[in-house]
């Protein structure tokens, strides 16, 4: 069984949580060509290395971001939004 | 019959688990489905439990008022659990009604989730089977609150007397008896037990 420590609930199975992909930040509304947006909507980075992405653990709805290795897949940290890593 | 309110539940002749049968024998199962709670959440919600003079637990904690069981389940989700009358949720609700300012919003935990009470010599072995969570009495606390699977569902499980109180989708209700009792038979040393969902 493979564990997600979840900032909330404490370690848990990760049949108890849902990905929501990478953090990323979203183009500036104003200022953004089309090309940017359609980027932004259509198209996942996948690159190599540590990305922090947006985790959901399901039965209390409690939204987190965790640091993860998708090279080994494995999690370096779990954190709430809000707090510093 | 005017002006009375029958309401419907899942283990009601007409409601959506009417055929089930509650496991009655190693491990016992009560429905506490028609019992009264209320829950709130969203911002302002912690505030207004404050005015009302209640203590509020951490996350995941519970907290025992008179006539109320508090469990925190997020920062601003609350569902208030009332073992006796019922008195001391109504009176919280009709505070709640008459409130003009913040004060969250009803999150309809007495619509919404299903009640169930697991008791009997056989919990904590079924338990084993229905929970991957540490339950024993030294890991799982009096006032801990686990917001966890429990018979492959979404629930909310705490410790009541004489077992585990499991709050979950009352949709899913005749679903959660069928997994119960296969995992009491199983936990009974019925090793031809399967969970027939059929």
């Amino acid at each position: 069984m493979k564990l997600l420590d979840c900032p909330m609930n404490g370690p848990r199975n990760i049949d108890e949580f849902q990905s929501f992909g990478p953090l990323r930040q979203a183009p500036d509304a104003d200022a953004a060509a089309d090309a940017e947006w359609a980027r932004h909507l259509f198209r996942a980075d996948n690159r190599k290395g540590v990305v922090v992405e947006w985790w959901r653990h399901v039965p209390s709805n409690f939204f987190f971001l965790a640091q993860r290795d998708v090279v080994t897949n494995e999690i370096i940290r779990t954190y709430a939004p809000g707090s510093r890593p | 019959m005017a002006g009375l309110v029958m309401r419907t539940f899942p283990l009601s002749p007409n409601g959506s688990a009417a055929g089930s049968v509650l496991p009655k024998g190693q491990l016992i199962v009560t429905d506490l489905t028609a019992r009264p709670r209320f829950g709130i959440k969203g911002p302002g919600s912690s505030a207004w439990l404050e005015a009302q003079r209640l203590s509020l637990p951490p996350v995941n904690r519970i907290a025992m008022q008179v006539g109320v069981r508090l469990l925190r389940l997020g920062s601003d989700d609350f569902l208030a659990v009332d073992e006796a009358s019922g008195e001391a949720v109504a009176n919280l609700v009709a505070a709640w009604q008459a409130e003009k300012g913040r004060r969250g919003y009803w999150s309809w935990r007495e619509e919404g989730w299903s009640w169930m009470r697991l008791s009997g010599p056989l919990v904590e072995a079924s338990m084993s089977r229905l929970c991957a969570l540490d339950l024993r009495p030294g890991r799982f606390a009096e006032d801990a609150v686990a917001q966890t699977r429990v018979a492959h569902l979404e629930a909310v499980l705490v410790r009541s007397e004489e077992g585990f109180d499991v709050f979950f989708d009352i949709a899913s209700t005749a679903f959660f008896i069928r997994t119960v009792t296969a995992a009491a038979k199983l936990a009974d040393g019925d090793t031809t037990t399967r969970e027939n969902h059929r």
